[in-house]
């Protein structure tokens, strides 16, 4: 065994260790360079800004992950993020107490997801075109609702807490985004119901032969991309003490799926990794993040994210398609 | 027998609603609110027509927006920082189009992206681009300059018909808007290129099947390419045709407007399957979008209540052909029994 | 081109993959007219030979010569365009388009500019049907006709392109008995204009109605070619096999039998039905007996099992497990009631291929396996290695993934999933398709195994061999009727496929 041919091998060995973590990798080297050329990328408190940033996007994330690894896909989440942040505002003003106006949000993206998950799984009806369809129909409530106008929370300590408090410095949406995080995690990993998406999103027809009850699966997964995307929004108004129609704008569900599909969750369904999703998020939550401290215009941001996100997608295709698994 | 049913439901339908709103909607048969309707819609039925050449090929064009966006700026940009006459501004904002739309299609193909990926990638990058190019930002006062070259402001004129057709006294006919006359002149164009070319039958059987395409020795990445490039042209006449009618263009140009193509295309029978489609379907879905938005308006009904039923109009649509193909495939098991 | 020079020939042809020998040195020659039949179990080096015939993969060594003219090898569209055509299984046709248009996909013919020549197109096509003598509906939309007009279709699109040679695989997967005689007549046609067809199948009765020679493959090898007149079939059965595995088979057969069925009645069936697939069935499965239905592919066979199962009930009928009444409308009831299904295509109905082995041997008992909403590890790991162990499952490692196990492997995982269950009445459809002989050898101790602990099993097979290995009743199906349930010691084998033919519509 000569040099050249431990060198290979062990060139090999790295290789591999770095395809399989390609996004982890890449996302410390992106971090690197940042705080090289700006050093105040690294502190903590930068740090912990990036999590905060990417908490909404994050949570929705999670449940999208569960929805594209059926080969679906939520279109609806932008308007139910401002319908439930809306809802909260009216619940407030109406002097009803906070678990109250919580559960009313919540519920609003549980019966919207739910109608998606019944029309979708019982009418077998393709999931882009219904959540498209749905993302009319929810913006209008909204706007029928709430009108075009902002309506600002005031006073309310217990409901601002979740979107500006922070314990022990670091901000309460990063523990709520931690802890569905964790949720999820243990939901995909340890939970019949993680294992059924997963044989569902691999094969649907043969979890159907199976035994399992595919069509109530499918529906609950909607039913939890509405949930966790009334949570954005009560987040989101909590941060900005403002509820409105027209939050949750045009182009928030793509940032969704890019950060599901940046981990490696492929769109035509099949595995995918609640793990690997947060690497995604994570990525964006970076290159945002560094962007800004690097005064990079928005111009070249949108242009430069569009880039980064086709090569990352590329990558990962060849990857997939030469003998990667 | 049930295909020649489903060819003219939609025209059918969109003949009720027309007539529909015709008696119910104050002000609605004037010849101002029809004038209105084919200029206002002609863009977004071009838009649709083009979104439905990758939606043939089972792909998707999410970025058709952002071209539209793409190709206003650029109109802005050499009409007025650059002061090219109109004539030469026109195919320059084409090509630019037609490019945008080739590199949807050579991602697709040579980086082999998913079309929702790789057309979501283009979106944001070419919504970047134009806030980087856009002469609104570098020259502030130019947002509140408008285009006055001749051959884009032509772009907006309105045919008389009703003096030419010597009518005038009897009865206000609308004017004829030059982007819809456009519009049917692609419409034809697109409509021949789908049905009577060789280009076209290679389109359905790409959408149709892939591999048996492929394996037929049809060209897949040319037709892929050029179909994405003919999505982006069709977004930078509508750009041209919006930047007439606005004197301006904005950054925000076309935002949203993929998905009322989308949502005209499938209304107009484009199968997200791929390989089922004409071009005048989506120009009748992007129409029927109009008349029942612009008829609702003249009742009264707000414009959340709209949209609201702009999507119920979809939902609609997309389970119609989900029973038109349930039923076709149990005609299929029928003819399956009787054959065997 | 006379008719001494064959159509298509290969000399010495072998692809290596790393260490795995796929083919070895084969040569194979097919004439103008000739019909020669190419069989071998499956992994026996079929389907590498055809794909280096076709062009999808270049072989490691050898030549192939078309019409005597060197071909370069390893490029689809080089092939198609020397007239090397192949019929696959799955369709090579643009469903929503018409059969004029699938005839010339990517050739129509055009005129200036590109544009159609529709009266040029519609006219050659016709004088190809004529020629042929071939009834097809121009202006028919492919997807609303039956399959074996679509085989047709494939067929016309293959001799628009010149195909000297059409390589058929399995080609008559989905045809009901009177569309493979009408195959057959269309194959017989072709050879009297000088097409050379090879004929890839394991229907043996097919093979010895309509092919003139045949060539029999074995691990990677060909080990025997011949006219088919002069190979009679339990030679053929012994070149497949190896002839000692064949004898033991058929020696094993006699002794195994049950053929009186032990125990009760677990399941009835009468005059079971549902439209445009299967009518009037009436059967009963004996707990302790294995039960095999039989019959060409396209008898609904497959169906019937789907309607007993749940995942497509029947319409009329009456079903009675262990005497009570029942109709079960999804898999997840039938199971409830402790009956299993084994389905046919056990990559797209059976099992997740990117799930561990484990994963996919405990799918359908999880509810015994979690307490709440949480797996239970230690238990599912249990049921996992008891499971491999019981069915000698290689490698043995439950971590894997189940698309990296060979198709033997596969079949007994999926096996394994349903026997976890323990099941009373189990069923299975085409249980060892695409299974190596040592994998089916086990495959079918494992069933005698279930049977002799009084489960009482439902098999579906189109494999004679397989029917007459295992099987303690046999009944045969034709076109959705059963017509016959006989104790499989009352039957040969020629007196299957006789009763098979004759009702053939």
């Amino acid at each position: 065994m000569n040099a050249n041919h431990v060198a290979t091998v062990g060139g090999e060995r790295v290789a591999r260790l770095v395809s399989s973590n390609a996004l982890l990798v890449v996302i410390v080297a992106i971090g690197l360079v940042f705080s090289l050329v700006q050093p105040a990328f690294l502190t903590a408190e930068n740090l912990v800004g990036i999590v905060r940033q990417v908490s909404m996007i994050g949570i929705m994330a999670l449940a999208m992950t569960f929805v594209i690894m059926t080969g679906g896909v939520d279109l609806s989440i932008g308007p139910v993020l401002a319908l439930s942040g809306l809802v909260a505002v009216f619940a407030l003003d109406a002097d009803h107490p906070l678990p109250v106006v919580l559960a009313a949000a919540l519920g609003v993206g549980l019966l919207i997801g739910l109608v998606n998950g019944v029309v979708i799984a019982a009418f077998d009806l393709p999931p882009i075109l219904v959540t498209l369809s749905m993302l009319s129909i929810v913006r209008g409530t909204a706007l029928l609702l709430g009108g075009p106008e902002m309506h600002s929370i005031r006073g309310q300590p217990g409901y601002s807490f979740i979107g500006t408090g922070s314990i022990l410095g670091i901000p309460f949406s990063v523990y709520l985004f931690g802890a569905i995080a964790a949720l999820m995690l243990v939901v995909q990993r340890q939970t019949t119901f993680g294992l059924l998406v997963a044989a569902l999103g691999d094969n649907e027809r043969a979890a159907f032969l199976s035994g399992h009850n595919t069509r109530l699966t499918k529906a609950v997964l909607y039913a939890l991309s509405g949930v966790c995307a009334a949570l954005a929004g009560i987040i989101q108004s909590s941060q900005v003490h403002t509820g409105a129609a027209t939050y949750g704008e045009f182009g928030i569900e793509l940032d969704v799926i890019a950060a599901v599909v940046l981990g490696g969750t492929s769109l035509m369904g099949g595995n995918g990794s609640v793990a690997r999703t947060l690497l995604g998020v994570l990525f964006l939550g970076v290159m945002n993040n560094g962007m800004n401290i690097l005064d990079v215009p928005i111009d070249i941001q949108l242009i430069a994210k569009g880039v980064i996100i086709a090569l990352a997608l590329a990558l990962s295709e060849f990857r997939q398609g030469h003998g990667g698994r | 027998m049930n295909r020649r049913a489903s060819t003219y439901a939609l025209p059918f339908f969109l003949a009720l609603t027309f007539a529909f709103f015709c008696v119910f909607a104050p002000r609605f048969a004037t010849s101002a609110n029809l004038e209105n309707l084919m200029a206002g819609y002609a863009f977004v039925a071009i838009v649709a027509i083009g979104q439905s050449f990758p939606i043939l090929l089972k792909g998707i064009d999410l970025s058709i927006g952002a071209i539209v966006a793409l190709a206003g700026i650029v109109t802005l940009d050499l009409s007025l920082i650059f002061h090219w006459p109109g004539l030469a501004v026109i195919p320059a904002v084409l090509v630019v189009a037609a490019l945008a739309g080739a590199v949807n299609g050579l991602l697709i193909v040579y980086l082999r992206l998913q079309p929702f990926i790789a057309t979501l990638a283009t979106l944001a990058a070419y919504r970047g681009l134009v806030f980087l190019i856009s002469g609104r930002q570098l020259f502030p006062e130019l947002s509140t300059t408008p285009i006055t070259d001749p051959w884009i402001v032509a772009l907006d004129t309105y045919f008389d018909i009703g003096s030419a057709l010597g009518v005038s006294d009897f009865i206000q006919l609308p004017g004829l808007p030059l982007s819809f006359v456009i519009l049917v002149v692609l419409l034809i164009g697109f409509q021949v290129l789908l049905l009577a070319t060789r280009f076209g039958r290679d389109l359905y059987a790409v959408g149709g099947n892939h591999e048996a395409a492929r394996l037929a020795g049809i060209r897949t990445r040319r037709v892929t390419i050029l179909a994405y490039t003919i999505s982006g042209t069709c977004a930078g006449v509508a750009a041209l045709l919006l930047v007439a009618r606005l004197t301006t263009s904005t950054e925000a140009l076309g935002n949203g407007m993929e998905l009322t193509a989308i949502s005209a295309a499938v209304i107009g029978g484009v199968s997200l399957q791929g390989g089922v489609g004409t071009a005048w379907g989506p120009v009748l879905g992007a129409f029927l979008l109009g008349v029942v938005l612009i008829g609702l308006t003249l009742l009264g009904v707000t414009q959340f209540v709209q949209q609201i039923l702009t999507g119920a109009i979809l939902l609609a649509a997309v389970c119609q052909s989900r029973l038109i193909a349930a039923r076709q495939q149990r005609r299929t098991d029928a003819a399956l029994v009787a054959g065997g | 081109m006379d008719s001494s020079t064959p159509v298509i020939e290969a000399r010495g042809l072998s692809k290596v993959y790393g260490s795995v020998t796929a083919l070895a040195d084969a040569d194979f020659r097919v004439m103008p007219g000739e019909v020669r039949a190419l069989v071998g179990a499956n992994g026996a080096g079929k389907s590498t030979l055809i794909k280096i015939l076709t062009g999808a993969i270049a072989p490691t060594s050898g030549t192939v010569t078309v019409n005597a003219e060197p071909a370069a090898l390893g490029s689809p569209t080089e092939m198609i365009r020397r007239g090397v055509a192949c019929i696959y299984q799955h369709s090579n046709l643009a469903p929503a388009m018409t059969v004029l248009d699938n005839i010339f996909l990517g050739r129509q013919p055009t005129r200036r500019f590109g544009f159609l020549d529709r009266k040029r197109q519609r006219e050659m096509a016709r004088a190809l049907l004529d020629l042929h003598g071939i009834q097809l509906d121009l202006d028919a939309v492919v997807s609303t006709l039956p399959t074996v007009k679509q085989k047709e279709v494939e067929i016309m699109k293959a001799l628009a392109l010149d195909a000297r040679v059409l390589l058929m695989d399995e080609p008559t997967g989905w045809l009901s008995a009177s569309e493979v005689a009408k195959l057959h007549d269309t194959i017989r046609a072709l050879k009297t204009r000088g097409v050379g067809i090879v004929y890839i199948s394991h229907m043996l009765d097919e093979i010895y109605a309509v092919c003139d020679t045949m060539t029999i493959m074995r691990d990677g090898r060909i080990v025997a070619q011949s006219a088919v007149s002069e190979m009679p079939r339990p030679r053929m059965v012994e070149l497949m096999v190896g002839e000692k595995l064949a004898r033991d088979a058929s020696d094993a057969a006699h002794l195994q039998r049950k053929p009186h069925g032990s125990g009760e009645v677990r399941l009835r069936c009468t005059r079971l039905s549902r439209l445009g697939a299967f009518t009037d069935v009436s059967f009963e499965l004996h707990a302790g007996e294995i039960l095999c239905i039989t019959g060409l592919i396209g008898a609904k066979r497959t169906e019937l099992v789907q309607a007993i199962f749940g995942s497509h009930p029947f319409d009329e009928g009456t079903m009675e497990l262990n005497g009570a009444r029942v109709k079960f409308r999804s898999p997840g009831e039938a199971m409830a009631h402790g009956v299993g299904f084994v389905p046919e295509d056990r990559h797209r109905e059976g099992l997740m291929l990117g799930l561990s082995v484990t994963e996919n041997l405990i799918m359908t008992t999880l509810d015994r396996c979690r307490r709440g909403p949480a797996l239970l590890r230690k238990r599912i790991e249990q049921v996992s290695r008891d499971a491999i162990r019981a069915l000698n499952v290689r490698p043995a490692d439950g971590r894997l993934a189940v698309r990296q196990l060979s198709g033997g492997n596969q079949q007994k995982v999926l096996l394994g999933k349903w026997l976890n269950l323990g099941p009373g009445v189990l069923m299975l459809d085409e249980p060892t398709v695409g299974v190596d002989v040592g994998a089916k050898a086990e495959i079918y101790s494992i069933l005698r195994a279930e049977r002799d602990k009084g489960t009482a099993i439902l098999v579906v097979s189109s494999d004679l061999e397989e029917v007459m290995t295992i099987a303690d009743r046999i009944a045969i199906m034709v076109s959705g009727r059963m017509v016959s349930v006989q104790s499989a010691n009352e039957l040969t084998m020629a007196d299957i496929v006789r009763e098979i033919g004759r009702k053939a519509a």
